[in-house]
C-alpha cells in the first residue's frame, strides 16, 4: 500500500485527504468473505442453470458445449476476484480524483451506443470491445455514484438548496435517463435513478423533495399506465400472468412454476427441470428462479440471508468510515447492490412487473459481473480506513 | 432532521444526518426488503407449492398413452370375428434429424422402402426442420416394425421413431361386416358391436409418463417415469353363427346376381326360441380390413364420374351406404309377410278358426273406400279354407280378418307383437324400436291411432291387414314372427351371449321373454298353417322354399313401394319371404329381403319366385348343419336323387337286384359274369330311376358325348336325354321333383360341351305354373 500511495503522491490528490496518509489498514474480511461466498454460489448456479440450454442450443451459440457459459462465467469470475484486489488497493482519493472522470466516460459511451452499440432482444444496449461487449449503463451506474459523492462533499451545506443540492444532480440524471431512453433500457434507468435518489438523500436534501418528486413519478407512472398500451399491458401481465401464459406472461409464469415448485427444499442441485428451455433467461435474469427450483425455500432464503448481510455490512461500513466521500461510496454501491437484488428478486417471483435486472453475481453476464466485483473491490478500498478498535 | 453538528474537520467526516440516514437505508434495504422477498418466496414456494409444482409437471411431462388392448370378438362358436394385434405408429423427428445431423435421404428412402410410404413425401416432411412430430404411417404390423427396428438401429437412427398402438384385424374380412361393425383411428368403434359395445371392448388405456423439455424430447439425465398399466377391454361372444352368416351371405348374393336386385338385400337368422341373431347380412358387404375402400360395384360408379366434385360426394354417399346396416336401419312396408301377424292376431282372438272357409269373388269393398280392393288374382281364389287363404296369400280373407279383428285391437296387438307403442295423444304418430343392442336402428311407422280408428273408413285397417301402408324394420318382423311360431312368446332380440372381461368373469346375456302375445295353441296353429305355404307343391305360394326332407314353413311378401308411387315415382317392389324350421319344432326364422329386383331377368318380380328360393336354399345348407336331421317322406324317397352303390365286383345278378332296391333300372354292357366298371361311378348322387350301365369284362367308350340342351323339359325327360348319350342328371335338394310343374331352367354344364361317359350334369327346376305369378 506504500507503493500505491508512492505512486499518487502528487500535490492534487493531498488535498483531497488527509487520512491518506494516516495509513492504510487491511480491508474489511466479512464483507469480502460474504462476496466471495456468492460469488462461488453464483457461478456453480450459472453452471447448472445454463447447462440445458447450452447443450441444446436453440441460438447455435455453443456448438452444443454443455459447459460453455460456465466457463465464460468462470474466467470472468476470476477475473473478477483480480479485479475486485486490484480496486481494493487503490485508495480512496484516487477515486475521489477520476470520480467526474468515469461519470463523464460513461456519458460518453452512451453517447456511442446508439451510433455503434450492438444490438440485442430489440434493443441497443450493448457496445463491443474486441471479441466481449459491455454495457455502458453499468459503467454509467458506478460514474454516478463516484460523481455524486465527490459533488456533495464538495456542496456540503449547500445541498439543502435547489442549485445546489438539486439542479446539478437533476441535469446529470435527465441526461442519461435520456440517453437510456434511446436505447431504450429502462430497467437501467430505474436503477441510476434509484441510487442517484438514494445518494442525494443521504447527502443531505430536504425530504419534501423525495415526496414531492415521489408523489410525481407516481402521478405520471399512473398516467402512463392507464394511457399507454404497452405500460397498461405490462402491468396487466404482471397482475394476471397466466391469462397470457402462452405468449407475453409466458416467461413469469414459467419463472413461477420454477419457484413453486420448488418447494421447502428444493428439486436438488442440478435437477431443475424448468430449465429445460421453459424458462426463458434461464442462466441470467431468471436465474434465481432456478436456485429457488433446485435449492427450495431454504436454499433462497440462505442466499437471500448472504445478500442482506452482505448488504448491512455494506451500510454498516458506511456508516463507520471517518471520510464523507468514501461513506457516501460505500452507501451508494451498496444501495445499487440492494437495488438490483430486491428487483431482481422481486420481478422473477412476480412482485412487481417484469423487467430485465440482473442478479449480481449469479447472472451470466462477464463484463457486468467484472464490473460488480470491482465495485466491491472499491468498498473493499475504503474499508482499509476504518480505524481498527 | 437536525443536522446542525459540522464536522471538526469541515465536513470530511460523515456529518449525524448522514449516519442516520444510511442506517435508515440499511435496515429498509438490508432488512426490510430482505423481509418483504421471504415473505414472497414463503407465498410462492411453501404455500402455493402444490398448484404451482402441479401446472409444472403438467407441462415438464410427456403423457404416452398405452393402448388398452381391445376385446376380441367371436362367434357364437369361438371362432374370432374381430381381434387386435400390436402395432405401431412411425412418425420422424425433423428437428432431432437436424440435430443429429441425420441424412433425410437415407430415412426417405429407408422408410419408403420398408413401409412403402411415397418417398417424396418423407422427404418434404423432413423439412419441417422445427417439428419434432410428423406422422409417417399408422398401425404398421409387427413384421414391418421389426424392419424398421433393424433399419434405425443399423443406421444409429435418432430421427425415426416407433409408437406402440394396436391394429384392428377381422379375419373373415367382409362376413358380417354390418354386425362387427369396425373401428376408426382412433381406436374406437364407429360401426355395429365395435361401436355399440365400445365401452366394454375399448378397456381404459394405460399411460407413461416421462420427463421432457420444452421440445418435446426426453430431458437429459434426469430420469422420471411413471407406469400406469392398461385394463384390456371384455371380449365379446356374439350369437351370429359364422357359418350361418356364411351360407346367408353367399345365397343372398346369388339372388343379388340371378335377380338384378339393384338396391340391396338384406337377411335376418333368429333362432326363434331365444331371440339371438344367428346371422345378419346387409349387401353389398365391405372388407371391415379396408372400411373406407368402396365395394367393386360402387367403385366402379364413382370411376365412371368425371367431376372430381361428383366424384367425391358420390364416394362419400357411397361409403355411407355400405355402412348402412339394411336389416335394422331401413324400414320398408313388409306386405304379405305380415299376414302371418294378422293370422295369429285373429285366431288369438276367436274371429275365426282353422275350419272356416272364405270366398274369395277377386275383390272385396272396405267401409270408407270408393272402389272395390282387388285380390292379387284376378276373378279370385274362390271358396278356400284359412289354411288354403294363406297359402294363396288372399288379400280378400285378411282384409276381412282385419275388419273383425278392429283397428284398435289391431294396434293392441302390433303392440304387444313389438312394432309400435301406442301414443297417449290421438294425433302421434305410433313408432318402435327393438332395443337391439346394435346402433343404427330405425323405429316403425305407423297411422296415427285418430286416422287408424276411424270407424267411417277403414281403409287403413284393411291396408294393415295384409301389410301395406305402415313401416317396420326387418329385425322388427322376424322378432314378431319369431313369436308367433314358438309358443307365442315376443323374445328380446340380441347380438351378444356374453361379456368376458380381462380377468375372466363372464356374464351371459340370457334370453328374455318381453311378453307372451298369443297362446301356445294359437302358435301351434299358425305354424301348422304356414307349413302348407311351402309344402303344398299346387297352390302354396311359398313353395319355392321347399327343401327335401325338411319340413319348411313360410310366408311370401310382395310390398309395393306405395309412398315412391304415389310420388310418381317408377313402380318398385321389395319381395321378401320369412322361412321357419322345422316345422314340428320350430328353431330358426330366416327373413330375407330383395330390394327392387330388375324387371329384365325373366323371373316374375315375386316373394314367391325370387325370395322363397333363397330362403330355401339357405335352409338346405342350414338346417344339416344345425344338426337337424332330414327326414323324408314316402314321396320324396320315390323321387328323390340319390347315391350310386359300388356295384363292382358283383354278380350280374346281384348288381341288378342291388340297382333295383336303390331305384335305379339298368343295362348291362359285355359279356361277363361280373361287373368289371359302371357308370356312373360309385357314390354319384344321381336322379332317381336313373338307367346304370354295368360292365361286364367290358371298358366304356372313351369317345366324348356333346351336352344337350335340357331346358324347359321336364326333370324325367332331361334325364332320359342325357342317358341316351351316357350321362347323368341331379338337382339341388331345393328343388321339388315334380314332373307335372317342374321345367329345367338351368344347367351346370353348358350345351355343347365335350364331356366323357358318365359325367353328371346339375340341373336347376323351376316352377313354370304362370297362374301362379303375383304380387304375393
Amino acid at each position: 500500500m506504500q507503493e500505491n500511495s508512492k505512486s499518487h503522491e502528487n500535490s492534487r490528490l493531498h488535498d483531497y485527504t488527509e487520512d491518506a496518509k494516516i495509513g492504510r489498514g487491511r480491508f474489511d474480511l466479512p464483507f469480502a468473505l460474504l462476496t466471495l461466498v456468492l460469488l462461488v454460489i453464483g457461478v456453480v448456479m450459472v453452471l447448472s442453470a445454463s447447462f440445458a440450454r447450452a447443450y441444446y442450443d436453440p441460438t447455435h451459440e455453443t456448438g452444443g458445449n454443455a459447459t460453455y457459459y460456465f466457463i465464460r462465467q468462470l474466467i470472468f469470475a476470476l477475473m473478477g476476484v483480480a479485479a475486485m484486489y486490484i480496486t481494493s488497493r487503490f485508495p480512496m482519493n484516487f477515486y475521489r480524483h477520476f470520480s467526474m472522470w468515469v461519470l463523464i466516460v460513461a456519458i460518453g459511451l452512451l453517447v456511442l451506443v446508439p451510433v455503434i452499440g450492438v444490438k440485442a432482444n430489440g434493443a441497443r444496449r450493448w457496445i463491443g470491445f474486441g471479441s466481449f461487449t459491455i454495457q455502458p449503463s453499468e459503467i454509467a451506474k458506478i460514474g454516478v455514484i463516484l460523481a455524486f459523492s465527490s459533488m456533495i462533499c464538495r456542496y456540503r451545506e449547500k445541498m439543502r438548496t435547489f442549485r445546489y443540492g438539486i439542479a446539478p444532480f437533476a441535469i446529470i440524471l435527465v441526461v442519461i435517463v435520456g440517453l437510456l431512453a434511446l436505447e431504450p433500457h429502462l430497467s437501467a434507468a430505474i436503477i441510476i435513478v434509484g441510487v442517484g435518489a438514494v445518494m442525494l438523500f443521504i447527502g443531505g436534501v430536504r425530504l419534501y423533495w423525495f415526496v414531492g418528486v415521489g408523489v410525481a413519478v407516481g402521478g405520471l407512472g399512473a398516467i402512463a399506465i392507464s394511457v399507454m398500451d404497452y405500460a397498461k399491458e405490462r402491468v396487466s401481465n404482471w397482475l394476471d400472468p397466466f391469462s397470457a401464459a402462452s405468449d407475453a406472461g409466458y416467461q413469469i409464469v414459467q419463472s413461477l412454476y420454477a419457484v413453486g415448485s420448488g418447494g421447502l427444499m428444493g428439486v436438488g442441485l442440478g435437477q431443475s427441470r424448468q430449465k429445460y428451455l421453459y424458462l426463458p433467461e434461464e442462466h441470467n435474469d431468471f436465474i434465481f428462479s432456478i436456485v429457488c427450483e433446485e435449492l427450495g425455500f431454504i436454499g433462497a432464503a440462505l442466499i437471500l440471508i448472504l445478500f442482506a448481510l452482505l448488504i448491512v455490512r455494506g451500510y454498516w461500513l458506511a456508516m463507520h468510515m471517518r471520510d464523507r466521500y468514501s461513506s457516501l461510496v460505500c452507501a451508494g454501491i451498496t444501495t445499487l447492490l440492494a437495488l438490483q437484488v430486491f428487483l431482481n428478486v422481486a420481478v422473477v417471483t412476480n412482485l412487481i412487473p417484469c423487467t430485465g435486472i440482473s442478479l449480481p453475481f449469479f447472472s451470466y453476464g462477464g463484463t457486468a459481473l467484472l464490473i460488480q466485483m470491482a465495485e466491491m473491490g472499491i468498498i473493499l478500498s475504503a474499508s482499509r480506513d476504518v480505524p481498527t478498535k | 432532521m437536525s443536522e446542525n453538528q459540522k464536522n471538526r474537520k469541515g465536513g470530511l467526516h460523515p456529518n449525524r444526518m448522514m449516519l442516520r440516514r444510511t442506517l435508515f437505508l440499511l435496515v429498509v434495504c438490508g432488512i426490510v426488503a430482505f423481509i418483504v422477498l421471504g415473505i414472497r418466496l414463503y407465498k410462492l414456494q411453501i404455500i402455493d407449492h402444490d398448484l404451482y409444482e402441479k401446472e409444472a409437471i403438467n407441462q415438464q411431462v410427456r403423457k404416452t398413452v398405452v393402448s388398452a388392448n381391445r376385446g376380441t370378438i367371436y362367434d357364437r362358436n369361438g371362432k374370432i370375428l374381430a381381434m387386435s394385434a400390436s402395432a405401431d405408429n412411425v412418425f420422424i423427428s425433423p428437428a432431432e434429424i437436424v440435430m443429429y445431423g441425420e441424412d433425410p435421404v437415407l430415412i426417405a428412402s429407408g422408410l419408403s422402402e420398408i413401409l412403402g410410404v411415397d418417398y417424396a413425401e418423407v422427404l418434404d416432411k423432413t423439412k419441417n426442420t422445427k417439428s419434432y412430430y410428423q406422422t409417417i404411417a399408422q398401425r404398421v404390423e409387427q413384421e414391418k416394425a421389426d424392419e424398421l427396428r433393424a433399419f434405425i438401429a443399423e443406421n444409429k437412427l435418432n430421427g425415426i421413431k416407433l409408437e406402440p398402438t394396436s391394429k384392428r384385424y377381422y379375419p373373415y374380412s367382409s362376413l358380417a361386416s354390418h354386425v362387427i361393425g369396425f373401428v376408426g383411428n382412433e381406436n374406437t368403434g364407429l360401426g355395429g358391436l365395435e361401436s355399440y359395445y365400445e365401452d366394454e371392448l375399448s378397456g381404459v388405456n394405460g399411460r407413461i409418463v416421462r420427463a421432457k423439455n420444452s421440445y418435446g424430447t426426453d430431458m437429459l439425465y434426469t430420469k422420471y417415469e411413471e407406469y400406469y398399466d392398461a385394463q384390456d377391454g371384455c371380449d365379446l361372444t356374439t350369437t351370429i353363427d359364422s357359418t350361418i352368416q356364411f351360407y346367408m351371405e353367399k345365397h343372398l348374393q346369388q339372388a343379388v346376381e340371378d335377380y338384378d336386385v339393384q338396391n340391396g338385400a338384406a337377411a335376418i337368422a333368429m333362432e326363434v326360441n331365444t331371440g339371438e341373431v344367428l346371422g345378419m347380412v346387409s349387401l353389398g358387404n365391405f372388407d371391415l380390413n379396408n372400411y373406407q375402400v368402396l365395394n367393386a360395384d360402387y367403385q366402379t360408379l364413382v370411376d365412371e364420374a368425371e367431376d372430381p366434385a361428383v366424384k367425391e360426394s358420390l364416394y362419400n354417399q357411397l361409403q355411407q351406404r355400405q355402412w348402412r346396416n339394411k336389416a335394422l336401419s331401413d324400414t320398408y312396408e313388409p306386405g304379405s309377410t305380415f299376414k302371418i301377424i294378422t293370422l295369429a292376431m285373429a285366431l288369438e282372438e276367436g274371429v275365426t278358426n282353422e275350419s272356416e272357409h272364405f270366398f274369395c269373388g277377386g275383390d272385396i269393398l272396405v267401409t270408407g273406400d270408393t272402389d272395390a280392393r282387388k285380390c292379387w288374382k284376378a276373378g279370385g281364389h274362390g271358396d278356400q279354407t284359412l289354411a288354403q287363404s294363406l297359402q294363396h296369400s288372399c288379400n280378400v280373407t285378411f282384409i276381412s280378418l282385419g275388419v273383425r279383428i278392429g283397428a284398435e285391437t289391431f294396434y293392441k296387438y302390433a303392440e304387444s307383437f313389438g312394432f309400435l307403442k301406442i301414443p297417449q295423444s290421438e294425433n302421434a304418430y305410433p313408432t318402435a324400436t327393438t332395443g337391439v343392442d346394435l346402433g343404427g336402428e330405425s323405429g316403425s311407422l305407423w297411422w296415427t291411432p285418430s286416422v287408424f280408428y276411424r270407424k267411417d273408413n277403414l281403409s287403413q285397417l284393411a291396408a294393415a291387414s295384409f301389410g301395406q301402408t305402415f313401416n317396420v324394420t326387418p329385425l322388427q318382423l322376424i322378432t314378431a314372427v319369431s313369436a308367433c311360431v314358438n309358443g307365442g312368446y315376443l323374445m328380446q332380440p340380441h347380438l351378444v351371449k356374453s361379456i368376458t372381461d380381462d380377468e375372466g368373469v363372464v356374464t351371459r346375456i340370457e334370453p328374455t321373454v318381453i311378453r307372451q302375445v298369443i297362446s301356445e295353441e294359437t302358435s301351434k296353429k299358425v305354424c301348422e298353417m304356414l307349413e302348407t305355404v311351402v309344402s303344398d307343391p299346387i297352390e302354396g305360394t311359398g313353395k319355392n322354399a321347399y327343401v327335401a326332407g325338411y319340413r319348411i314353413g313360410g310366408k311370401t311378401g310382395t310390398s309395393e313401394k306405395v309412398a315412391q308411387i304415389a310420388a310418381g315415382g317408377p313402380n318398385e317392389y321389395i319381395v321378401s319371404f320369412i322361412g321357419v324350421a322345422p316345422m314340428d319344432d320350430p328353431q330358426i326364422a330366416i327373413l330375407v329381403l330383395l330390394d327392387t329386383p330388375s324387371e329384365e331377368t325373366g323371373v316374375y318380380i315375386s316373394g314367391g319366385r325370387m325370395g322363397a328360393p333363397t330362403v330355401g336354399k339357405m335352409m338346405a345348407d342350414i338346417l344339416p348343419y344345425m344338426g337337424i336331421e332330414a327326414q323324408y317322406t314316402e314321396e320324396e324317397l320315390r323321387t328323390l336323387d340319390r347315391s350310386v352303390p359300388d356295384f363292382v365286383g358283383m354278380t350280374i345278378e346281384e348288381a341288378e337286384k342291388a340297382a333295383e332296391e336303390a331305384g335305379f333300372t339298368f343295362r348291362t354292357i359285355g359279356y361277363g359274369a361280373t361287373v368289371t366298371g359302371q357308370i356312373p361311378a360309385k357314390d354319384a348322387i344321381v336322379a332317381a330311376e336313373t338307367q346304370v350301365v354295368f360292365y361286364a369284362d367290358s371298358e366304356p367308350s372313351e369317345e366324348l358325348e356333346e351336352i344337350p340342351n335340357l331346358t324347359g323339359l321336364s326333370y324325367s325327360i332331361a334325364r332320359q336325354r342325357l342317358g341316351y348319350y351316357g350321362l347323368f342328371i341331379n338337382t339341388d335338394s331345393t328343388s321339388r321333383i315334380d314332373a307335372e310343374n317342374m321345367l329345367v331352367s338351368g344347367q351346370s354344364i353348358e350345351e355343347g360341351t365335350e364331356v366323357e361317359h358318365g359325367t353328371v350334369v346339375t340341373v336347376t327346376l323351376v316352377d313354370k305354373d304362370s297362374s301362379m305369378d303375383g304380387r304375393y
